[in-house]
Order: C-alpha cells, then sequence, then structure tokens
C-alpha cells in the first residue's frame, strides 16, 4: 500500500505504548477523528494514512498531493477530511473510503493551511498570499483581499466565527460574511505561529525574531516576551486560558496568564529537552502538557511540576504531537515517518497514587 | 565549538546566484541542471517558468525580505526561504545540492543572513558561496548608478563575467581591474555563454571557515607604490623626457635596466621597484639628467612644460615606474624628434577614478593579537559600521593561541573559530573587508592597535 513503509518497531520508554507503524516520509500533520476512533496523518511525500486507534491497524492509505502535503484536518463533527498539498490544492475525502469528494484549488503554489471552523460549517485554506473559505461542499463561499506577504499562521477563535491570519506586518481578523478585516493589528516582523487562548481573550503569536507577542484582542493592548534562544514556532494554551506555554529553545517556558496576566512575572521554565523543541501540546480536557524535540524525546508535564510526569524516546525527531479528544492517549508523529499512539490516562492515574 | 572538517559535514551545500536582469543566470542554471553530475539538485528560481528540466525539483519563490522588530539589519532574512526550504529538509528524498537564484534586482545580504540567524537553517543547510554573472558590455550602464550591482559584486565569491563576445579584450580588462577594486577577495573567470566550469561555481566554500583564506592570490596583491610601468628597448643615447604640469606638483620615477623582457625578470624589477619607492627619494629639476640604477627621483613638476633627459650609456632593456600615469601628465620619451614607444606596459592601479564607495580592504601583519582588544575593536567596529561592511573573512593569530582562529562575516553577523595549529610557517593575520566606504587607514590602524 502507499504510504506505509514497514511496521511496528518497538521504543524504549516509560509511557506505555499502544501502537506504533511507520509512514514513507516525515509526517507533517495528525488529525484524530472526532469520535476519537481514528487518526489520520499525512507525510511529506504527499500520502496519506487513515488508522484504526484501537487495534493500531492501517484502514486506508491514499496518495493525497503530488510533491507532498502539509496538512490534513478532519471536520469537526463531521466524516470527512481535508488535505493540503505543495500542489496548490485543497482535497476533500471519505477517509474510510479512501475517496476524494472534491477538489478545490488554493490559489497558488502550495497550500500551506488549513482550519476547520469550530462548528465545521467553513473550511478555511490559506495558500501564498490567498485566504480562501470553503463550504463544506467545497464550494467557495469567499475569497478575502489578498495579503500582501505569504500567510504564515491561520487560526479560528475558539466557539465564535471569527478567523485570524497572519503574514509578516500584520494579523487580521476576519468574519465569514465580510470582505473587509474586523480588526487589523499591526505588527512590524515575521510571526510563525498564531495561537488563542481557548477564551478567545488572547491571541499569541511566535516570532522569527525570537519573540513571542500577545494582543489582549478586545483592548488591542499588547505583550512582548523577549529573551529566547531562538525563534518560536511550539505555542500551546491549556485548556482554562491560564497557562500558555512556549519553546524558541530547548526549554519549555510557561506563561502565567491569570490574574494581572504575565506581565513582570516570571516564568515556569521546564527543564528536560536537550535538543531544541518542536512541538507543545496541552490536552484539550485536562492539565496535561506534552512536549516534544527534535533530540526524539517525549515528555509530559503537570501544573507548575517542574519534574516530567513521563519520559519517552522516539526514533527521530518529534514532527507532531496530538492529544486524543478525550486526553487518553498522545500520537506522536516523527520525521522518519514513525507514528506512535502512547497511553496516559492509566499512567497518569498511577503515577499520581 | 571544534573544528570540522568539510566533507564530515552533513548539512547540505546552498549557492545563491545573483546578477542583473540579462546576465546569464538562467543560462547558468539551465547548464547546470543538463549537465550529467550524478547530482540531485533543488532549485529555488525567482519565478517559475523559466528553468525546465524534469528529474530535478524547482521552486519558484517570490523574495519576501522581512525586517524583523527590533530593526537589526542583520536580521533582515529572506522568509520564503525559511519556510520554503525549511519544508524541502523534512523529506525523505534529500538534495545533493540547493541553489537559490535571486532577482536581479535583489541585495545578497538578506539572503546570506538567511543561512546564519536561523537555527532550522544553520543546522540543516551550509552556505556555499555567492556566485555573481556581470554582463560584460552592459554592466557599464549601471556600475556607477547600482546599489545592486555594486553589492552583487561585493559579496560574490565567484565572479563570472559573462557574455564576453560583445566586447573588447581591453574593454574586458578594464572591467576586471574594476570589478577587482572592489572585490579582492573574490575568484574571477570568465564565459561567453555562462559556459563556465561548474566545479568552478558549486562547492567554492566562500563562506568555509577552514578556507577562510583559500582566496584567489591576487587578494593579497601588495599595494605598488607605482601605477604605471612601461618598458624600453634603448640602445645608447640620450633621450629627452618631456612632461606637463599636472595634478601633483612632483612625481616619482624609477629606471632600472632588465636584462631581457622576459616576464620572469621583468616581475623581478617589480619588487626592486616596490623597494626602491620606500626608500627616500633624490629631487631633480627640470633639465637635470637622469641615469638608469637603483634610485628614486622625484621630478619637479612645477613649470608648465618640464623636461628631463634620460642617459643610456649600455643598449638594453629598461623598466620605467612612474608613481603616476604617465597620461596625468602628458609624459613622453624622445629619441631626437621621434616619439619612443615603451615596448609592453602595465598598469599598476586598476583604472578607477571614480572613486569607488564598494572596495576591499586587505590587511597582513605579523604579530600576535591581544584578543580582548581585538573583541573590542571588532564589535564597535561591527556595530558602526556593520551596515556598510558586506563580507569579511579572515585568519587571525592570536596571543597565546597554538590554533589559527579563523572567522568570515555578512554585515553584523560574525562567525568564527580555533583552526588548525600554526605550522611552522610565520604566524601572521590575515584578512580582508569588503564594504561600502571604507576607511582604508583606519581600519589598519584599527587592526594594528590590537597587536599584544
Amino acid at each position: 500500500m502507499p504510504g506505509v513503509a514497514q511496521q511496528a518497531i518497538p521504543a524504549a520508554h516509560n509511557l506505555p505504548e499502544h501502537w506504533s507503524a511507520v509512514m514513507d516520509d516525515c509526517v507533517v500533520s495528525i488529525a484524530w477523528s472526532p469520535d476519537g476512533e481514528h487518526l489520520s496523518a499525512a507525510s511529506a511525500s504527499g500520502s496519506v494514512c487513515i488508522f484504526n486507534v484501537e487495534s493500531g491497524g492501517l484502514e486506508r492509505s491514499f496518495q493525497a498531493h503530488d510533491f507532498g502535503a502539509t496538512s490534513v484536518k478532519w471536520r469537526p463533527a463531521g466524516k470527512e477530511i481535508a488535505t493540503a498539498g505543495q500542489d496548490g490544492r485543497i482535497r476533500l475525502w471519505d477517509p474510510h473510503a479512501g475517496k476524494l469528494i472534491r477538489e478545490l484549488e488554493g490559489g497558488s503554489a502550495w497550500v500551506d493551511h488549513l482550519a476547520w471552523s469550530p462548528s465545521g460549517t467553513y473550511l478555511a485554506s490559506a495558500a501564498g498570499g490567498k485566504l480562501r473559505l470553503w463550504t463544506i461542499e467545497g464550494i467557495l463561499h469567499r475569497e478575502y483581499p489578498q495579503h500582501p506577504n505569504t500567510i504564515a499562521a491561520i487560526a479560528w477563535r475558539p466557539n465564535a466565527s471569527e478567523l485570524a491570519s497572519a503574514c509578516y506586518g500584520q494579523i487580521q481578523i476576519w468574519r465569514p460574511d465580510s470582505d473587509q478585516p474586523e480588526k487589523t493589528l499591526q505588527w512590524k516582523g515575521s510571526m510563525l505561529a498564531l495561537a488563542w487562548s481557548p477564551d478567545g481573550q488572547y491571541l499569541c503569536h511566535g516570532n522569527q525574531d525570537a519573540t513571542v507577542h500577545f494582543w489582549i484582542v478586545r483592548s488591542a493592548k499588547e505583550l512582548q516576551m523577549w529573551g529566547y534562544p531562538t525563534k518560536i514556532r511550539e505555542l500551546a494554551w491549556d485548556r482554562r486560558s491560564r497557562y500558555l506555554a512556549t519553546g524558541g529553545g530547548s526549554q519549555i517556558t510557561v506563561w502565567d496568564c491569570s490574574g494581572r496576566g504575565p506581565t513582570n512575572t516570571k516564568p515556569i521554565v521546564l527543564k528536560y529537552h536537550e535538543d531544541l523543541l518542536s512541538q507543545l501540546a496541552y490536552q484539550r480536557n485536562g492539565p496535561l502538557l506534552a512536549s516534544g524535540c527534535l533530540g526524539g524525546r517525549i515528555a509530559i508535564w503537570e501544573g507548575k511540576n517542574r519534574q516530567p510526569l513521563f519520559t519517552a524516546a522516539m526514533p527521530s525527531a518529534i514532527a507532531q504531537l496530538a492529544w486524543s479528544g478525550d486526553g487518553t492517549r498522545l500520537c506522536v508523529g516523527c520525521e522518519d515517518g514513525t507514528m506512535t499512539v502512547l497511553e496516559t490516562s492509566e499512567s497518569t492515574a498511577a503515577a499520581r497514587r | 565549538m571544534e573544528a570540522r572538517v568539510e566533507n564530515d559535514d552533513p548539512r547540505v551545500p546552498v549557492t545563491i546566484l545573483t546578477g542583473f536582469l540579462g546576465s546569464g543566470k538562467t543560462t547558468l542554471l539551465n547548464r547546470i541542471l543538463s549537465e550529467q553530475h550524478g547530482k540531485r539538485i533543488a532549485v529555488i528560481e525567482n519565478e517559475f517558468g523559466e528553468v525546465g528540466v524534469d528529474q530535478e525539483l524547482v521552486i519558484g519563490a517570490e523574495e519576501e525580505i522581512f525586517e524583523m522588530n527590533n530593526g537589526c539589519i542583520c536580521c533582515t532574512v529572506r522568509g520564503d526561504l525559511i519556510r520554503i526550504l525549511g519544508n524541502l529538509m523534512k523529506r525523505r528524498d534529500k538534495f545533493d545540492y540547493i541553489l537559490v537564484e535571486t532577482t536581479g534586482m535583489a541585495d545578497p545580504g538578506p539572503v546570506a543572513q538567511t543561512f546564519f540567524v536561523d537555527d532550522e537553517m544553520q543546522t540543516k543547510l551550509r552556505l556555499d558561496g555567492i556566485v555573481t554573472l556581470v554582463d560584460a558590455k552592459h554592466v557599464w550602464m549601471h556600475i556607477d548608478t547600482s546599489n545592486e550591482v555594486k553589492e552583487q559584486i561585493a559579496f560574490a565569491d565567484v565572479l563570472v563575467l559573462n557574455k564576453t563576445d560583445l566586447v573588447t579584450t581591453e574593454e574586458l580588462e578594464k572591467l576586471e581591474a574594476r570589478v577587482r577594486a572592489m572585490n579582492r577577495a573574490a575568484k574571477i573567470f570568465r564565459s561567453l555563454n555562462a559556459d563556465v566550469e561548474i566545479g568552478k561555481v558549486l562547492n567554492v566554500g566562500g563562506f568555509n571557515l577552514g578556507r577562510a583564506m583559500e582566496v584567489d592570490p591576487k587578494f593579497m596583491e601588495p599595494e605598488y607604490p607605482f601605477e604605471w610601468r612601461g618598458i624600453y628597448s634603448l640602445p645608447r643615447g640620450r633621450y629627452p623626457y618631456f612632461l606637463k604640469r599636472g595634478p601633483d606638483p612632483a612625481m616619482n620615477i624609477a629606471l632600472l635596466p632588465v636584462d631581457d623582457i622576459s616576464s620572469q625578470n621583468v616581475q623581478a624589477s617589480v619588487m626592486d621597484a616596490v623597494l626602491l619607492f620606500s626608500e627616500d627619494a633624490v629631487a631633480v629639476t627640470s633639465g637635470e639628467i637622469i641615469r638608469p640604477g637603483r634610485r628614486l627621483h622625484q621630478l619637479a613638476l612645477t613649470e608648465e612644460s618640464p623636461a628631463f633627459s634620460f642617459e643610456i650609456e649600455s643598449p638594453g632593456a629598461y623598466a620605467l615606474y612612474t608613481q603616476h600615469k604617465p597620461e596625468e601628465f602628458q609624459a613622453v620619451l624622445f629619441n631626437g624628434s621621434c616619439l619612443v614607444y615603451p615596448v609592453q606596459e602595465k598598469d599598476f592601479k586598476p583604472d578607477h577614478e571614480h572613486d569607488d564607495e564598494v572596495s576591499s580592504v586587505g590587511i597582513t601583519t605579523p604579530g600576535d593579537l591581544d584578543k580582548k582588544k581585538f573583541n573590542k575593536w571588532m564589535s564597535e567596529l561591527l556595530r558602526n559600521q556593520g551596515t556598510d561592511i558586506f563580507r569579511m573573512k579572515g585568519v587571525l593569530s592570536l596571543k597565546g593561541e597554538d590554533n589559527r582562529f579563523v572567522f568570515q562575516g555578512v554585515h553584523m553577523l560574525f562567525d568564527g573559530r580555533p583552526d588548525r595549529p600554526w605550522r611552522e610557517e610565520e604566524r601572521h593575520n590575515q584578512l580582508i573587508f569588503i564594504g561600502r566606504n571604507l576607511d582604508r587607514a583606519r581600519l589598519k590602524e584599527g587592526f594594528h592597535s590590537c597587536l599584544a
């Protein structure tokens, strides 16, 4: 079958491994199905695999994009997956049948980003400076005005119908029903990642110049965090919108945004990784933070505890991390194509006892 | 940090290809891609469609220059390259080589800096060199006015003077002298149809610290104290030497006998002349006689038409070295009423009356450096003049260190490390700056003040 090179290799770690498989190239994107029963993963070669979470079995694999895939996203509360690639296309699939439903034009050579609206009503795509909004049926709902530079990140505001897009120099917030941005936030610099706090109050971005910037969206008040060793692409909010975990080096910097916010406070610093961080992810319904680095190490952290609860070693650099919706499992995608699902619920309970 | 042998460097080499529109970048790219070299090459083009070879990966990119929030020029990078190369390096099918073509109007600074300020780029890619194509004919339309042309020439590790069929040999010499004066560290090649050997443009090691000083020997060519030399074949006799009042009130000359006009003997006379020109000159006024030999003559040129004469006793070949070019003083040599022409002549100073704002300053000095003083001087220099310093590289002898210290830099970015131990050769310091409005005397003075 295309997309899978070989099966299961054991890895040494102290988190129980549910299963492991190897894809044909670097795992560039992972998405859990809304019911948590399936996992989809896209590789740098353009293949997409659908795994059965319980058995670890590969249910389907198909070549989704020539020249490589960039993103796979499962529609919230839906059955379809959307994929994007370096062939300039967006494709909607029936993942279980591996059947192409619809093919859409991103508007530029590479489609870099995809994001379903929280309700699953719209699919947003970013390709070069083009931001497009599609309906579930794959009909172009809106093409927003051309961005002056390549769109670096897009993110829907949680529980809202607002989409933020970042490109060099500015962030804009758009609504599905208007061509005009609802808000434009000017920031002179190159942004690499966007993250809304779950309560939708804060929008923050990690930057090429080794800073993290915060916006309190309502007031457009801003804060800037300096002093990182390198550029920041790893950002994760905890479910209560209190902690923002940031990468930009080998140590994790966690800002406490409760009370008066992080201004003039000292962040919590979590040290374990020896290589540059590549991924950070909080559980959606629990307190755990997962971190992954280019050295192939995984660590699981809880709250302000400066010791990791667990660690695990993977065969190559961590490329993707995704918690299951119920937070009991963590899916890890590696640069060499390894896909691993780790069990966290029982181990967590045991560790706490 | 430790020294790394180049072949052990697992990072993929990247070559930046610059040059004005029409200079032949696309022709060179196509040549590289169509040649049978067995390498997998990825090309980042500044637009789609021109290069077309099936088995290679060609990615179109729009130059997106990103300045960082702190406004520092060294943080100006090509955002599109970080994104595209970041994606490319994830793939399992690795490339042996990456070529980045810039648009004709590009400043090479941000492209080069991209490979030094971004950690991700730095761990996976190694900037190998900047290759600049120059249209030998049409470059003259821009070389005085366009900052981009000047920058592209100044940043280059390799300069290819292309389309040589459109110009005469003299024009080509003039161009080579001109670009050499701007960038003394680059290797210069000439080509007809961008048909330069691939080995000369790929893997040049321009940013390789271990090879920092492995440059064209011309790079360290001394600055000659004379601008012109003529070799004359003179029978015995007295030869009037007429001049006109010129830009200076006096001029030093030396008239040295040479055994014959073989290049070896002529070359030896150059070294004699260099030494001679550092000695005290003997004043000569209009009407006086000059005899060949190891003596520096200072001709007084205050009169309207000063006239001297050369007294030749033994017939043979003579080398006349003049501090300035003969045409500046309309200097002519006569035999009776006939003009005597040199059998050979050579200019020692590139023909640039333009006082190029872009130039190279080379420093070669024996002795050990005081590390603290050097650090302080270099950081001050980069802080104040980093914008104007395009490239620098060098080998330093630090006091108390057994190993050579090698460095290179782009604008304010300084990259240096200890290299192999000094061999028995004399420890010395050798460095070069290429940039805009460089003050040669001040740089030398500043560097010398760092000696321990």
